[in-house]
């Protein structure tokens, strides 16, 4: 391969990279916190459906984006509620999640536009232009919340605060903190991540609202949470490397232009994520407590 | 020894608790420590001292009653008010976050009252430890110190907090007698300097040695408040229990017989992969209780736990019966007569699973036919076993979590007793329980060496172990330090011995 | 005081489930009426229509029913040893293609339905092992394999395996390897369905009256317990995702050889069982027959809404969604209820899950 290929499958990676990188980060900071979301694809998806619909009807980009944020701190508060306040079973409703959020996409897609795959197009936001490639300027401002979530989490007070929820939240409680509370804030703004990347997806990317807009990405994030060790700097490596996979596929299909091939590609980065987690395994240690609702004696 | 004139530190009056289902844990309970004092809370498992102290300290709302703190009447909504307010408990299980480092917990703990730097949270707390002669290691993550280590840094979080009222709850159960030394010098040091401590505990000796007043708690109820140098140790007991305690129980004399266990060089792992047991041997003979003794956390249960397959071993030899077990998988272990009652009846039996399930999760090969359960064959064997051990359950098919914490001991007790074992290896079997219960279980014990079969005590309750064993092997870090007759040990050389201290050998 | 206790918590019991169950339903028909108005449709008649329009076809009804009884059993018998099994899906779709394959290439039923038996149990130990002994996700990885099968199978079948009759099909399953009706009186019945009973019974008697059922149940209760008794809790594991993800493959057999007898080109008649399966499982409660009568219960919905469809005129995606509704109504309260005091779900990540049960 030229190295011209070479530059464009780094460039085109980014595009994949943010919603992966803000959703870890997200996710990173809930589970330091003790909770475990996993219903960060049906957050991506409601969030790409609110903000679209914004953007279809206003045509206003900085309130789409607003909404979409807004969205995904919602869905968290609710799970936050369910998982932390009800001590229900974080995993179940996080799966609940996923189910509810694309039965919701299929009815609004009806409601909304009378489609049932995909909307209109929608307002999106500027691209720049790199080397011949549209790069989104969200691109490097999910690095730049990325790092900032680092320093929160590990060189401010609060932050320590956060992970002794998710470590020992016996301990945390008796020096003081609210730990259902902590988590609960940790949930809503881990979620509200998520619910950017969503406003990413639709608004920003791809430019549409589709049933399958997500595609499994939500997983993916998951699974760089555990990858980079819950540490957002070196998440921010690891979506990069999960959307070089994505790129890869994309690269591929335009290449070799054949439609049933197409189909092969398609799988590269769900294969590429099933061999690293295989044989990577994750580095450093979950929080002790994760998972575990905290029961107040 | 000060006695500030005036007001006494704390006062609670008229304390009564009483808990939904009826319990009543604490009646009209009347409580005062003088300032600068080192009060002692003194009563069995149960009496409600931790209760108590958990309703000063806000965490409880008690059902009556009136606390005061240096004359002025409180209500603590929480820990966090009470610390605040310069009062501070010290629980058995630290609150310290173990993956932080010790500077980390200080930093997390000031934050709670108010904003906090770290340059001004690592000078106070080197400034403390100076004149205290405290030594923690502040930039140590806490589950790497030793627990003695840990108990101090909490004690130095407890300072910073500026508390006036130190309250520790049984704070030497884990720690060895070395420790337990330094523990005490440094709560002089700490009386000298003004501050009150309330010192819960159920040992007798310590009481007499620290405190110089003590209330004894029976069942809810303050029995009397003494001058602790005006009161022996046999008095203490008697208030505690309410009778008089036999220090003897009449246990017939040893006549050992044929070893039925041996245990040569045995190499274990813990689970972080660290040398937990080191070349531990011992025998172990028909007609006698062999007690391993030691501070937990020395390699007992990792020892225990490899004897009977759970547990992989290193190094070393499991001989039973003349047949060798080592690595055998435990399904096997208990078919060939060696039983293990755990510690913990989370881990003995499946609480969300029925009585007769549970009666046969330790034997399941010999209730199937080919691949079938035999429900009929269990259930058969589950009323034998509750029947036999007076377990207090209306149907076979109540799940086990309904029971009461006697009653699952009971069963999980009598299930291994029913299948008639050559050894029995029995982990704290008393632990938590009411006196009765306590009564029955040892006994039970006994009763076993009579007939003729093997019983490895594994306990921390040094009263258990004196009544009960034939022999004693001290634990410590791995090893048995020695072995020997209840008779050959004073207190002095046993608790060396648990500190680490090698005497001469004794047998 | 204690006696009281255990006598009333059976009765506890019984009376929670039945609330449950019928305050789930209440629940869940009243938020499908109000969507169904919401969108401007006939709310009755709708719920009518959608939870009675299915028996008008038995035959379909219970074949449906056999179907997705596998693909809930595939979920509840993992969960039981506490593994989230979503890889229902995957292994259904791989169940499916190898019993087409191996109808062409047998020509016999049954090796069909083992073959998808078969393929669904490696996809299954796959995912069991890697948790187990590699510490992955379990969710991740399952995810990964559904959606990487779903492209893979459809590649296959639109190049290489399609009927040059019908392009957007599959090759057929020959005639002498077809599961066929059963005809008593003037009523005709796809095997399938007794044979899903068959299979229901089968799984039950694992579950409660063999030795590796008890071990499934007890590590997932306890693993500290299992291992207590002698009871290898990650071997476990691995066997519980093996035998779901057996009987997830027999379900994408069982619809590929006696009911569709072919594939479609876009997986739409499997498409969504697998998670589905997950709802009805919940529905009923982890146990067999439970899952039996909750699958019997969906069919009925899945039904009702193609009445509802024909007759009113709502379109697919929204009977889809109702039918969901309802279900989720049901699965909630039992799925609530699942961490409270019963299966502890092992943790998704780190290492030395165990330890931390």
């Amino acid at each position: 391969m030229e190295l011209s290929s070479i530059v464009s499958l780094f460039i085109l990676a980014l595009s994949p990279m943010v919603p992966l990188l803000l959703g870890s980060v997200g996710e990173i900071i809930i589970e330091k916190a003790g909770v475990v979301n996993i219903g960060i694809e049906g957050v991506f998806l409601l969030s790409a459906l609110t903000s679209a619909m914004v953007s279809f009807f206003t045509g206003s980009l900085p309130l789409a984006i607003f909404v979409g944020v807004i969205t995904g701190l919602g869905v968290g508060a609710i799970f936050a509620v369910i998982g932390v306040y009800l001590r229900g079973d974080q995993i179940v409703a996080g799966v609940g999640i996923n189910l509810l959020a694309y039965g919701i996409g299929v009815i609004a897609l009806f409601k909304t536009w009378n489609v049932f795959g995909a909307s209109p197009p929608v307002a999106t936001i500027p691209k720049w232009v790199v080397a011949g490639h549209g790069v989104s300027p969200m691109a490097p401002i999910s690095v730049i919340i990325a790092v900032l979530a680092w320093f929160f989490l590990f060189r401010t007070n609060t932050g320590l605060k956060l992970r002794a929820c998710g470590e020992e939240p016996r301990a945390a409680e008796a020096m003081g903190v609210n730990v259902m509370r902590m988590r609960l804030l940790a949930t809503m703004l881990g979620s509200s991540l998520m619910g950017l990347a969503g406003a990413y997806l639709s608004i920003d990317w791809v430019g549409q609202f589709t049933r399958q807009i997500t595609a499994g990405r939500g997983f993916i994030a998951l699974a760089n949470v555990a990858f980079s060790g819950w540490n957002p700097i070196t998440a921010i490596v690891g979506a990069f490397i999960f959307g070089f996979f994505e790129a890869l596929a994309i690269y591929l299909s335009i290449s070799y232009a054949q439609p049933t091939l197409g189909y092969v590609f398609r799988t590269i980065p769900y294969i590429g994520t099933l061999l690293v987690v295989m044989i990577f395994r994750s580095r450093g240690r979950a929080p002790a407590a994760l998972a575990k609702p905290y029961i107040k004696e | 020894m000060g006695m500030g004139g005036s007001q006494p530190a704390v006062e609670m009056r008229g304390i009564t608790k009483v808990y939904p289902d009826g319990v009543v844990a604490l009646r009209d309970v009347d409580f005062t420590v003088r300032k600068g004092e080192v009060h002692g809370l003194l009563g069995e498992n149960g009496a409600g001292k931790t209760t108590l102290m958990r309703i000063l300290y806000g965490e409880i709302e008690p059902s009556r009653g009136e606390i005061w703190i240096f004359g002025r009447r409180v209500k603590f909504r929480g820990p966090w008010d009470a610390i605040r307010q310069g009062v501070y408990m010290v629980y058995q299980q630290f609150s310290l976050v173990p993956a932080f480092t010790v500077l980390e917990n200080l930093i997390l703990a000031s934050s709670s009252m108010g904003r906090a730097k770290l340059q001004d949270v690592r000078r106070k707390a080197e400034k403390i430890e100076r004149e205290i002669g405290l030594e923690v290691p502040l930039n140590a993550r806490v589950e790497e110190l030793s627990v003695g280590v840990q108990q101090k840094a909490e004690i130095l979080k407890a300072l910073m907090s500026e508390a006036k009222i130190l309250v520790l709850d049984e704070p030497t159960s884990v720690l060895t007698p070395i420790e337990v030394r330094e523990l005490m010098k440094l709560l002089s040091r700490l009386r000298e300097m003004g501050i009150t401590i309330i010192f819960i505990t159920h040992k007798l000796r310590e009481a007499k040695e620290i405190t110089d007043r003590i209330t004894v708690l029976r069942r809810g109820r303050v029995v009397k408040v003494v001058e602790t140098r005006d009161v022996s140790q046999e008095e203490l007991a008697k208030m505690m229990v309410g009778r008089e305690i036999t220090f003897d129980i009449t246990k017939k004399a040893a006549k050992a017989g044929a070893p039925l266990l041996a245990v040569k060089d045995l190499w274990v792992r813990d689970d972080r992969g660290l040398m937990a047991v080191k070349g531990v041997s011992f025998e172990l003979r028909a007609r006698e209780i062999l007690s391993i003794v030691g501070v937990a956390g020395n390699g007992q249960r990792e020892l225990v736990e490899a004897i009977v397959g759970i547990r992989p071993v290193e190094k070393g030899e499991v001989v039973f019966s003349g047949e060798s077990i080592t690595q055998m998988p435990p399904s096997e272990v208990y078919r060939r007569g060696l039983v293990y009652i755990p510690d913990s009846r989370a881990v003995g039996l499946i609480l969300d699973f029925n009585v007769t399930d549970n009666s046969i999760l330790t034997r399941l090969k010999q209730f199937l036919s080919g691949g079938r359960i035999l429900w009929s064959e269990a259930r058969r064997y589950s009323s034998r076993i509750v029947k036999e051990f007076n377990v207090l359950v209306d149907s076979l098919r109540t799940p086990v979590r309904h029971l009461s914490g006697g009653n699952q001991q009971r069963l999980l007790v009598g299930r291994e007793v029913a299948s008639n074992p050559k050894v029995i290896i029995a982990a704290e079997p008393t632990h938590g329980l009411d006196v009765a219960a306590t009564e029955y279980i040892r006994s039970l014990l006994l009763k076993l060496r009579d007939e003729g079969k093997a019983v490895l005590l594994v306990s921390t309750d040094l009263d258990e172990v004196f009544q009960l064993s034939d022999r004693m092997a001290v634990i410590y870090e791995g090893q048995i330090m020695a072995t020997g007759r209840p008779e050959d040990f004073t207190a002095e050389e046993l608790g060396l011995l648990m500190g680490g201290v090698k005497c001469e050998a004794k047998s | 005081m204690r006696s009281e206790k255990l006598a009333s918590w059976r009765l506890i019991e019984y009376t929670t489930i039945a609330v449950e169950i019928t305050g789930s339903i209440a629940l869940g028909l009243v938020v499908a009426g109000s969507i169904l108005a919401l969108l401007g449709y006939d709310p009755a008649r709708g719920i009518f229509l959608l939870v009675f329009g299915g028996l008008r076809n038995p035959d379909y009804l219970l074949s449906r029913a056999a179907f997705i009884a596998m693909t809930a059993l595939a979920f509840s018998i993992p969960l039981l040893a506490g593994v989230f099994n979503i890889g229902g899906e995957g292994q259904m779709y791989l169940g499916g293609l190898a019993a087409l394959l191996a109808a062409v290439y047998s020509g016999n039923a049954a090796v069909a339905i083992l073959a998808g038996g078969l393929a669904g149990a490696a996809l299954g130990l796959i995912i069991g092992a890697l948790k187990a002994y590699r510490d992955v996700n379990e969710v991740v990885s399952a995810i990964m394999l559904n959606l990487t099968l779903f492209y893979v199978i459809v590649y296959a079948i639109t190049a290489e395996l399609y009927d040059p009759v019908a392009p957007h099909e599959s090759i057929k399953v020959p005639k002498g390897a077809r599961l066929g009706v059963i005809r008593f009186g003037g009523l005709k019945l796809h095997i399938i369905f007794p044979l899903m009973l068959a299979l229901v019974a089968v799984a039950y008697y694992l579950l409660y009256h063999t030795k590796l059922g008890y071990e499934i149940r007890a590590s997932g209760f306890s693993p500290k317990a299992a291992r207590y008794a002698g009871i290898d809790p990650k071997k476990t594991s691995v066997y519980s995702m093996v035998i779901g993800g057996f009987f997830a493959g027999v379900g994408g057999a069982l619809n590929v050889v006696g009911f569709t007898y072919y594939i479609d080109n876009l997986l739409t008649c499997m498409y969504g069982m697998g998670f589905t399966g997950i709802g009805v499982a919940l529905m009923g409660r982890n146990n067999p027959i439970g899952v039996a009568l909750a699958s019997i219960f969906f069919s009925m919905l899945v039904l009702g809404g193609s009445r509802m469809q024909m007759l009113m005129r709502v379109p697919k995606e929204v009977a889809d969604t109702l039918s969901g509704v309802i279900i989720v109504a049901l699965s909630l309260p039992y799925a609530y209820r699942m961490l409270i005091s019963y299966i502890r779900i092992r943790r998704m990540v780190g290492v030395g899950a165990e330890q931390h049960s």
